[in-house]
């Protein structure tokens, strides 16, 4: 007892000691702390998503086979319940109930003609815009003007009997015309890479029977690809607006008679008061033709994927609905796709994005590996859609090396903001960033960038978590990172959106899509699930593909790949 | 005082996240389904036209002491087919071929549907049952 007073009373003279040097200093530094934790209870923020959410991100069946893992799902889509398969139109005139049809890429285009709904489904007549960006200029073409070229390049195609059309253009508004005039007038559009060699570009025509072919005029040599490819018939040149001065309606004299050469701006001007403003009527029970990509492959010039329109509306709605409702893809965003449309992931977000009523920029140089810092100068985008390569290639030359002490600063501060899970805010970046690595690009408006990478792609563009964790603080926008393989539409999963963290090497790819299943075949083990992945569902041509990649699924149930 | 007390197992506990791993698809024959029995805490299986059903959440119905408990381990295709829990529903000879229902009039066989489209609805399909000797049978 008296030992214990005599601690308690030695104890209290130490805190009266102590607080007798209470000084003019002490006052301030326990002001500032005061002040510290005052300021840091007001600007705290809740984190974007709620942790246990990113902690298990997709579910997995709780019966699996031996050598498989089990199957996993986007949280989405449970288990039981039916993948995504479709856009879930629903027909004016329709019964509210019932549920919507899947679609096809038809109702994509009449759905941005309509124009963009509000919360409670009623028109609200704003309309998207297609802009082709050439360089630092962008051509602006109002919805009415492509339906008017779609009709006028469809009816043509139709009364020349095509059936399928080979297309070989840079990314611009005629190749998204072509692409729905065959969903409208019924043929199957081959879309290919277009910076082949004229020899590649001739057997892929010949392998895919095209009897129709959609070029860019000058950029082909005619003569040799009439020659190995009989069953070709009609040639329509798409000449640029510096060239169209030039008679580009001649035809070689080899294949004169075989052949016919049109221009597609001459098309367009001559029939222009015949084809009309509205989008054909069609009966929503009449099949839509496919669409064709190419793969590419370390030998050759690829294998050609023939994605059904079933495909291809699972795949769009699979990745429009991957976004929660806030990020989703609306009329007020301009997204830039500057990965060629020639692939999948690209075509089917641009195609969501028309969907969605948002407007849509296409960039001519557009393709796997392009300048970032060049591709985007044309337009003030609020998306971005790019392949995971150019995205390297742009953090290693510039992002990394061109940042300064300042900017070094700053991201340390954002990264803390990033590891509590809130994405930093526009105001004070933008500021920053005009002294930081991005400041000559017309970035001010980007909320998102979406980000494929090719699953037998080269691991040297895998994307690692530093690398993202610098793109979103130095562009502001968030990211999402996607896994795209051959027979797949669109995507196999994709990374949440509100996914921060940070952990050491290349990132993880989230979640399968709600339009796939993901399951890992071929696994050495029981202990450990690594293996071939092999995705199913409505979005994978012929309903199950085996990649050759290997995965593994982490703890927190999102895929990556191994080595 | 311990740390290791059991209140404080239970509150630890709540920060480890874990998930049964997934169970194995197997290849039952009727000698091996029938350990299933729900016996010493064994999980419930039961068998309906060669798809093998983990009935354990419903092991007050179909475990040991329930109305259902002969079907257990057991192809119950007949049973359920007849509405009836009786042995003789019942495949007797183990290693013989398995039931082939051919004898199941129109409405039995609506009777067995139902019960079929109701587990799949409630429990999970862990494998599947073949004859003994079957080409897919496991050698043991």
């Amino acid at each position: 007892m008296d030992a214990n007073k005599s601690l308690l009373e030695s104890l209290d003279a130490v805190v009266a000691d102590a607080f007798a040097d209470w000084n003019i200093y002490s006052t301030l530094i326990a002001g500032g702390i005061v002040t510290f934790l005052v300021w840091s209870f007001v600007t705290s923020k809740d984190p974007d998503i709620h942790p246990f959410l990113l902690a298990r991100q997709s579910t997995a069946f709780p019966v699996r086979r031996s050598g498989e893992s089990a199957p996993y799902r986007s949280l989405e889509t449970p288990h039981g319940f039916p993948l995504r398969s479709g856009l879930n139109v629903k027909d004016p005139g329709a019964p509210k109930w019932t549920t919507g049809r899947k679609g096809d890429l038809r109702d994509v285009w009449r759905a941005a003609v309509r124009g963009a709904l509000d919360d409670e489904g009623k028109l609200t007549g704003k309309q998207g815009k297609i802009y082709t960006v050439l360089g630092r200029k962008a051509i602006e073409h109002s919805l009415d003007q492509v339906t008017q070229e779609i009709n006028v390049i469809g009816r043509f195609l139709q009364e020349a009997r095509t059936k399928t059309m080979a297309v070989c253009l840079t990314d611009s508004m005629e190749l998204l015309a072509a692409i729905f005039a065959g969903a409208f007038y019924g043929f199957k559009v081959v879309l290919i890479p277009h910076n082949l060699k004229a020899q590649d570009l001739s057997n892929l025509l010949q392998r895919a029977q095209a009897d129709t072919l959609i070029a860019e005029a000058g950029a082909l040599d005619l003569s040799l690809v009439a020659k190995n490819n009989r069953q070709l018939s009609q040639v329509v040149w798409v000449a640029k607006v510096g060239s169209r001065h030039m008679d580009w309606n001649e035809v070689p004299e080899d294949v004169k008679g075989s052949l016919d050469v049109t221009v597609w701006h001459d098309l367009v001007d001559a029939k222009r008061d015949l084809a009309g403003l509205e989008v054909p009527s069609w009966d929503s029970s009449s099949p839509s033709p496919s669409v064709t990509t190419v793969w590419p492959s370390a030998s050759g010039v690829g294998e050609f994927i023939e994605f059904q329109p079933e495909n291809l509306v699972a795949a769009i709605a699979g990745l429009l609905f991957s976004l929660p409702r806030t990020q989703r893809f609306n009329s007020n965003d301009l997204v830039l796709s500057i990965d060629s449309m020639s692939r999948s992931y690209p075509l089917c977000q641009i195609m969501a994005a028309i969907f969605a009523g948002a407007s849509v920029a296409l960039n001519s140089v557009a393709g796997e590996g392009v300048d970032f810092a060049l591709a985007t100068v044309g337009v003030s985008p609020t998306v971005i859609i790019a392949s995971s390569r150019t995205m390297s290639q742009y953090h290693d030359k510039f992002m990394e090396p061109h940042s300064g002490i300042i900017s070094s600063i700053a991201r340390w501060l954002q990264v803390r903001n990033l590891e509590a899970g809130v994405m930093p805010s526009h105001g004070l970046l933008s500021q920053l960033a005009n002294i930081g690595p991005t400041a000559e690009l017309s970035l001010d408006k980007l909320r998102l960038l979406c980000i494929s990478h090719r699953a037998d792609a080269d691991p040297q563009d895998r994307l690692t978590c530093g690398q993202l964790t610098d793109l979103r603080i130095f562009t502001g926008a968030r990211v999402v990172y996607a896994l795209t393989g051959p027979g797949v539409a669109g995507a196999i999963s994709q990374t949440n959106i509100f996914d921060y963290r940070r952990f050491l090497g290349p990132n993880h790819f989230g979640a399968p899509l709600s339009s796939v299943e993901v399951l890992l075949t071929d696994i050495p083990s029981d202990e450990k699930f690594e293996g071939k992945i092999t995705v199913s569902g409505p979005a994978v041509i012929s309903g199950t593909v085996t990649l050759p990649a290997r995965g593994h699924i982490r703890d927190d149930h999102t895929l990556e790949l191994v080595a | 005082m311990s740390i290791a007390t059991p209140i404080n197992l239970v509150l630890l506990s709540l920060f480890v996240v874990t998930e049964p791993p997934p169970v194995v698809f197997r290849v039952f024959t009727p000698t091996t389904l029938l350990e299933f029995n729900g016996q010493d805490d064994k999980p419930v299986y039961l068998a309906v036209r060669g798809r093998v059903f983990d009935v354990t959440p419903g092991r007050n119905f179909y475990g040991p002491g329930g109305p259902y408990e002969n079907f257990a381990g057991r192809d119950a295709s007949r049973g359920l087919a007849h509405q009836s829990f009786d042995l003789e529903m019942l495949t007797e000879d183990l290693k013989g071929p398995l039931d082939d229902l051919k004898d199941l009039d129109a409405d039995q066989l609506e009777n067995l549907q139902g019960w079929e489209e109701r587990f799949l609805e409630k429990y999970l399909v862990v494998g599947k049952l073949v004859a003994e000797g079957d080409a897919e049978a496991p050698k043991s």
